[in-house]
């Protein structure tokens, strides 16, 4: 559906993508993620022809993007970008007449959008009066309604809270089992790991990291995690790397690798003789994987397991 | 077509959203009434002057020179600063519609506004004894390239200058306070020196003030406010083609995410 091949675009001396390819097949929701900065968005502004790119191939269903792909496309955006005095029924009914459909297709695709959303019941209320997550609900409404191939999602959580997420996150789903390919970029790496078939991770311009959860598993060697909180860490670190565990710091937890399937009793055994809080195991999430990727590119083939360790830890 | 659809579909939803401010609603309704009937009155009070003289020279500057201006450049600045502002412009660039049809539907909405202003304006003169004594279809092919005029210059004005809603005010009154004082729209031109007569020939609000006079209370022909037609035609041309330009540029700068 979506194919992305040597893309490079720069402004002025700045890379801001540097030989990006991707390509996302029908039907399948791609999640890209990567911190601010790493070309997500400059990616999307030339995918939906904002932005031209210095160099590289952009086909959508095998068409280059022209002004004729922007119809192919759907994009919900950060931000609501709605009529907030008109109702809900009035902006899709104006995004329908600007995409050129005729008043019976516009008729029927206002009220499927309407109900695809969950807003029905709020179908003449003034956007205005709607929650945060009704509003990117009609967003995403409006995404959709002159019946694109690819939908594109930018950050479509980000400022929501629980319920709304959900409610999101299952419509999204939903847009996956109508056979819409759907390009996503979040920040929420709970949100990626959840809803995406295939996943990339940007930054700098490149991708540094492609593929299905299990595919990016692999760039830690490693069957689960162990948090470890200790007021003695340098004796901790020391230890475990007797043991062979990495360690890796996400925030204010310690963390090591454990390099296969262990029992809490072995774990507890490494750091026997040490004064220990707390010892919890957990697998491997893309909340890792991410940086690993981001703050040490890792590749699985290139780690040094054993000259590198202490490095990479500090 | 495809221009037609986008164009109404544009002004229709600025329609829209202009009925559901119903108190803007209800003061553009109010305004022109009242600037007519001062205009009406000051101008009565004249030596040998008649009401119904007074309120026919009245109708014609009152409507281009203080309703159509404020509702159709002051409209159409804040429309465009106002998309600006809740970045729905940048949700427009993301779909196909092309800037002739935005251009027209900003047209289209403030010529319904304006030919209501009119109805308005000259329905409340006529209550004061005013007739129209020239061709309707002159005065109103006036009145439409009046629109166009403040529609072009007020989309330039916004797509290029105004960033915020308080630059409307302050473009108004920057560039349309001098154009009003010099178009004859508040004080009769008559009343300026000289110099400042000669320079008004320069101002579009001056054109249109004289033509729509002519034709509505001298009741003249087309041969007589030939040289204010030629320059209205001309001025909105220039303002289509300047929109245009305004537009591009726009996109170039704006057309991100």
């Amino acid at each position: 559906m979506l194919r992305i091949e040597g893309l490079n675009k720069g402004y002025g001396d700045r890379s801001v993508l540097q030989d990006l390819s991707l390509a996302i097949a029908p039907g399948e929701i791609y999640g890209l993620l990567g911190p601010n900065g790493a070309g997500k968005t400059t990616t999307i502004n030339i995918i939906c022809n904002l932005l031209k790119a210095d160099r590289g191939l952009v086909e959508i269903d095998g068409q280059p993007i022209s002004r004729a792909t922007q119809r192919l496309i759907g994009i919900a955006p950060q931000e609501n970008l709605l009529y907030r005095s008109l109702t809900c029924t009035e902006n899709l009914n104006f995004f329908a007449r600007i995409y050129g459909l005729s008043r019976q297709t516009r008729l029927k695709q206002v009220r499927y959008c309407l109900e695809a959303v969950n807003l029905s019941d709020r179908a003449h209320s003034p956007v205005e009066t709607l929650s945060g997550g009704m509003q990117r609900r009609l967003s995403i409404a409006i995404a959709l309604v002159h019946q694109p191939r690819l939908v594109i999602l930018d950050e479509p959580t980000t400022g929501l809270d629980i319920e709304a997420r959900y409610e999101i996150w299952e419509l999204i789903r939903q847009l996956r089992h109508q056979g819409i390919t759907v390009l996503l970029t979040t920040h929420l790496l709970e949100e990626a790991e959840r809803l995406c078939q295939r996943i990339g991770i940007l930054k700098g311009g490149r991708l540094l990291a492609e593929g299905t959860l299990p595919e990016l598993q692999r760039h830690i060697p490693a069957t689960e995690i162990a948090i470890v909180k200790t007021t003695e860490e340098e004796r901790a670190i020391d230890r475990a790397l007797t043991y062979g565990y990495t360690p890796r710091r996400y925030g204010s937890d310690l963390a090591f690798w454990l390099p296969q399937a262990m029992e809490l009793t072995q774990i507890l055994q490494c750091f026997q003789g040490i004064s220990l809080d707390s010892v919890c195991r957990q697998p491997v999430r893309l909340e890792h994987i991410y940086i690993e990727v981001t703050q040490f590119g890792c590749d699985a083939e290139t780690i040094d397991r054993s000259a590198d360790r202490q490095n990479r830890y500090d | 077509m495809k221009y037609w659809q986008e164009a109404l579909a544009v002004a229709q939803r600025i329609l829209l959203e202009l009925c559901r401010r119903q108190r803007s609603l209800f003061l553009w309704v109010m305004f022109p009434v009242f600037v007519l009937l001062l205009n009406g009155y000051i101008l009565a009070d004249q030596p040998q002057a008649t009401l119904r003289g007074a309120f026919e020279a009245a109708a014609p500057m009152t409507l281009v020179g203080a309703a159509l201006f404020f509702s159709c450049l002051g409209g159409t600045i804040a429309t465009v600063v106002s998309e600006r502002e809740q970045k729905t412009l940048k949700r427009l660039f993301l779909t196909p519609l092309s800037g002739l049809s935005y251009f027209f539907g900003i047209f289209m909405a403030h010529s319904c506004i304006g030919i209501g202003q009119a109805l308005l304006v000259y329905t409340s003169a006529a209550f004061l004894q005013a007739r129209f004594n020239g061709s309707l279809w002159l005065g109103g092919f006036i009145i439409l390239l009046s629109i166009t005029i403040y529609v072009g210059l007020g989309f330039t004005l916004g797509t290029q200058v105004a960033r915020r809603i308080e630059d409307v005010n302050a473009l108004v009154a920057a560039f349309g306070v001098p154009l009003l004082m010099l178009g004859g729209a508040f004080v009769p031109l008559s009343f300026l020196p000289t110099p400042l007569r000669q320079i008004a020939k320069y101002n579009p609000v001056y054109h249109m003030n004289e033509a729509l006079t002519g034709v509505s209370a001298a009741g003249d022909g087309v041969s007589a406010i030939a040289p204010h037609l030629y320059f209205l035609i001309g001025f909105a041309l220039l303002m289509v083609i300047s929109s245009g330009l305004a537009y591009r540029q726009m996109l170039t700068l704006e057309r991100r995410l």
